[in-house]
């Protein structure tokens, strides 16, 4: 969207998306007969006040020196290509209707304005998405335009450009990202972000508009029903989580929770503290599933609170609410929204890795707001800031049937576990391990999937085994059918490492050391194992030819958390 | 040290592999465009329509609409590199509407190879021209950006002098009759004598019915220009081969 160049009486320059009368500040004298991109407009407005102080003595004339001075910046962009002159902005004669018709008119338009001014509270919005809340509000797309500029003059809105020249470069204002792509534009060099492409185009001849208002406009009650009684470490850490909260010399913090100990609700009696506080909340986690397994959990708990639930498939995308549940993506379309931020899952992809997002999560936090990551397997960088002192350490390290994690176990194999000669031993073992329950195989490859479940079959005719992998077809089926108990023996690639419980399951790492299996997923993986109250134990296997750090450092994460959990009298020695 | 040891040699791969890029359109094998996609939107097997540039069956010259004196009346010939489908559409819309006009030049080379192979030199190329209103907005006109690809690779003059008057509504949802009809007159020529007697390809992105590319040809007539080829990225596949010979993508 492009904007009109505005000049009043004391040569103050100004932009508009209007240039009539009616839309404008009266002291407005002309404008600029072509709009022209935010970006541009910057440049101009920099440029003239850098020139300030030499002709300030000219101030008799300056109005018209003014309107050169522009014009000659102009042509410096886009030289005869662009062709201006000034206006004086005009009454157009629009007929007003008449009578009740007007009033009727007015309450509509009153409706819309107190809408759109709920659901754009602390957002971030491009002009794409402005333009799909007036599909949602069912008005003209001018009209959101001009309610977003009527916040934008009243000082609780901005426009700014969606990507802004930084130096000799150029920065995406919505993600960061200084990378962008560079192309020759009708006024001069324009840039593209291809970061954040994914919810719409973010380029510098474009604008973001954003509210600079808060989600909650104060302390309120807040009906907080929970559904559960946390166990003796939940109840420990929760405490250190409001501590946390509570306590302004730190602003980050991790929770490193043991897999299957139920973090996520170690979050809500914090969460609901804050929200009387008036201060708003953001969950985020990187991967959908995540965020649809905590809403009725949150819905069950929190039974009146309004809150607002974001992802990619979401099909209402504007939301009423002082919470908010989002992936990392959707968190793109807040500006220092939260006060609190639950960042679950810091280690998983696309988060992990991406600049844009990490960007996104830092400026979606306010001044003085407060960011904890949950994770059972923190990335490098947090346990690095946590070692300088940068980020406050929260354990919970005990599940809540009061058994330790279950250790994995090294089978060291003479051969390569390729599936081609279907190892006799392995698969022996394998068939044994059934015996306590049914077997999720892991293997770090695609192409190993369909021949070891061939190999099963031939060895196990009777029982039922299938596997899959990310682009597999079927693949929600039969994740359904093996939540069910359906399966005897399962092989599987990483898919599975995360967010499932599997009663009774017991786990097998095929090539455990294999350079795709770090410490992280080996822990992930045996965090599979044991984690209901029926069945609180089982088998890790890790069957490997070599011995690598990451499956030392893995063993050596889970034994922590139990001698930690052991300490606190959190499990049964 | 490590770190800087794996920038060289990224750097050292990157500049020996130079010539090697995933394609331009499915992004995964070898391009600059692969040979799944080059039979899958280029099809070197199929014919076009000398009318319109529609995607014919290679023993036909004209398609089922052309062949019955509905097309277009003004150019000599139109031709259209790839068919409007799948990854090919992507790559024109990412240029149009996510704002990447830059990566025309990954398809500038093999583009402007296909098109000299397939129509006469002239003397110079005129991109279909975009209204200032549209232009103001998108800051580009994609016409214009594969017309200066056909310059840089081939050494064709660009010719300007065509404008659009009218800011028209988009093509897209009318038919062939209300085509025709929304383009009246939004097309002008203030200097003719620049284009008096020259033999031009006519650029644009995309062909359906050939209604625009017909209507800047008929002010470039008007002009005096002699000889007027139509070449576009990607045209529409003709009826009767979508229900026959090929699969609909």
């Amino acid at each position: 969207m492009n904007f009109f160049l505005t000049l009043t009486k004391n040569g103050n320059v100004s932009f508009s998306p209007f240039w009539e009368k009616e839309n404008l500040d009266p002291s407005i004298i002309s404008y600029l007969s072509a709009p022209l991109p935010l970006a541009l407009i910057q440049v101009v407005e920099e440029r003239l006040d850098r020139q300030v102080p030499t002709c300030f003595w000219r101030r008799g004339s300056k109005g018209k020196d003014i309107k050169l001075e522009i014009l000659k910046i102009l042509k410096a962009f886009g030289g005869d290509l662009l062709c201006f002159t000034w206006q004086e902005p005009s009454l157009v004669s629009s007929i007003r209707q008449i009578g009740s018709e007007q009033n009727h008119g007015n309450e509509q338009e009153d409706e819309v304005r107190k809408a759109f001014n709920q659901l754009v509270l602390a957002r971030q919005l491009s002009i794409g998405d402005l333009h799909g809340l007036a599909r949602e509000l069912r008005v003209k797309e001018e009209e959101i335009i001009k309610l977003a500029h009527f916040n934008v003059e009243q000082g609780s809105g901005q426009w700014i450009p969606a990507v802004k020249p930084l130096g000799s470069g150029w920065q995406c204002q919505r993600c960061g990202e200084k990378n962008v792509d560079e192309w020759p534009s009708l006024y001069g060099m324009a840039a593209t972000c291809r970061s954040c492409e994914s919810i719409g185009s973010s380029t510098s001849l474009n604008v973001l508009y954003r509210d600079q208002r808060s989600l909650l406009d104060g302390p309120s009650e807040v009906l907080f029903q929970p559904h559960w009684v946390l166990t003796e470490a939940q109840r420990q850490a929760s405490e250190q989580v409001l501590e946390f909260l509570q306590d302004p010399s730190v602003e980050t913090a991790l929770l490193w929770a043991a897999c299957g100990a139920g973090k996520t609700e170690v979050c809500f009696p914090p969460a609901a503290w804050a929200l009387k506080q008036g201060k708003s909340v953001l969950f985020a986690a990187p991967r959908q599933d995540v965020i649809s397994d905590i809403v009725p959990r949150l819905k069950r708990d929190f039974p009146d609170y309004p809150f607002q639930v974001l992802t990619g498939t979401s099909l209402v995308k504007y939301k009423v609410g002082g919470m908010v549940l989002a992936t990392t993506h959707q968190v793109l379309r807040f500006w220092r929204a939260f006060d609190v931020i639950f960042m679950d899952e810091m280690d998983a992809f696309p988060y992990h890795g991406s600049r844009a997002l990490e960007w996104g999560l830092q400026h979606a936090l306010r001044q003085d707001g407060k960011m904890l990551y949950l994770s059972a397997t923190p990335s490098r960088d947090g346990l690095k800031a946590v070692q300088l002192g940068k980020m406050k350490l929260i354990r919970l390290p005990a599940r809540h049937h009061r058994n330790p994690l279950p250790v994995p176990s090294w089978e060291r194999s003479r051969h390569s576990l390729e599936p081609k000669g279907c190892k006799d031993v392995a698969v022996a073992q394998i068939g044994t391990l059934r015996a306590q329950g049914p077997v999720l195989i892991f293997v770090p490859k695609i192409s190993w999937i369909v021949p070891w479940i061939k190999c099963f079959r031939r060895r196990f005719p009777d029982w039922s085994i299938d596997g899959s992998y990310s682009a597999d077809q079927g693949r929600s089926t039969k994740i359904e059918q093996l939540r069910q108990g359906k399966f005897d023996l399962f092989v599987s690639t990483t898919i599975l490492e995360r967010g499932i419980t599997l009663p009774g399951i017991q786990v097998v790492v095929l090539a455990a050391d294999h350079p795709v299996f770090d410490e992280r997923a080996l822990v992930q993986m045996a965090g599979r194992v044991g984690r209901t109250r029926e069945n609180p134990a089982g088998k890790v296997v890790f069957m490997a030819e070599n011995m690598t750090a990451a499956i030392q450092t893995a063993v050596q994460w889970i034994e922590e958390q139990n001698s930690l959990a052991l300490e606190l009298g959190l499990i049964e020695a | 040290m490590k770190g800087f040891w794996k920038e060289v040699t990224k750097l050292t791969h990157a500049l020996w592999c130079a010539d090697e890029h995933a394609c331009v359109f499915c992004g995964d094998k070898h391009g600059p465009i692969c040979l799944t996609c080059t039979t899958d939107y280029l099809h070197p097997d199929m014919g076009r329509c000398l009318g319109c540039g529609k995607f014919i069956l290679s023993e036909k010259t004209h398609c089922f609409d052309c062949a019955a004196g509905m097309g277009p009346k003004q150019l000599d010939q139109v031709t259209a590199w790839g068919h409007y489908t799948g990854g090919l559409r992507e790559f024109i819309q990412s240029i149009k509407f996510k704002a990447h006009p830059r990566r025309l030049i990954e398809i500038a080379r093999p583009f402007s190879d296909w098109a000299i192979s397939q129509l006469p030199v002239v003397d110079g190329v005129v991109a279909v021209p975009m209204h200032a209103t549209r232009l103001a907005e998108r800051g580009f006109n994609q016409a214009e950006v594969i017309a200066s690809a056909l310059h840089w690779e081939l050494g064709l003059q660009i010719i300007p002098g065509v404008e659009r008057i009218e800011s028209t509504i988009s093509q897209v949802p009318l038919s062939r009759q209300e085509r025709l009809h929304n383009l009246k007159g939004a097309f002008a020529v203030r200097q003719p004598e620049y284009l008096k007697g020259r033999s031009v390809w006519l650029v644009d992105d995309v062909t359906t019915t050939g209604a625009t590319l017909e209507a800047v040809a008929e002010v470039l007539r008007e002009s005096g220009v002699q000889a007027i080829y139509g070449l576009c990225l990607a045209a529409g596949m003709d009826k009767e081969n979508l229900a026959g010979a090929k699969p609909q993508a």
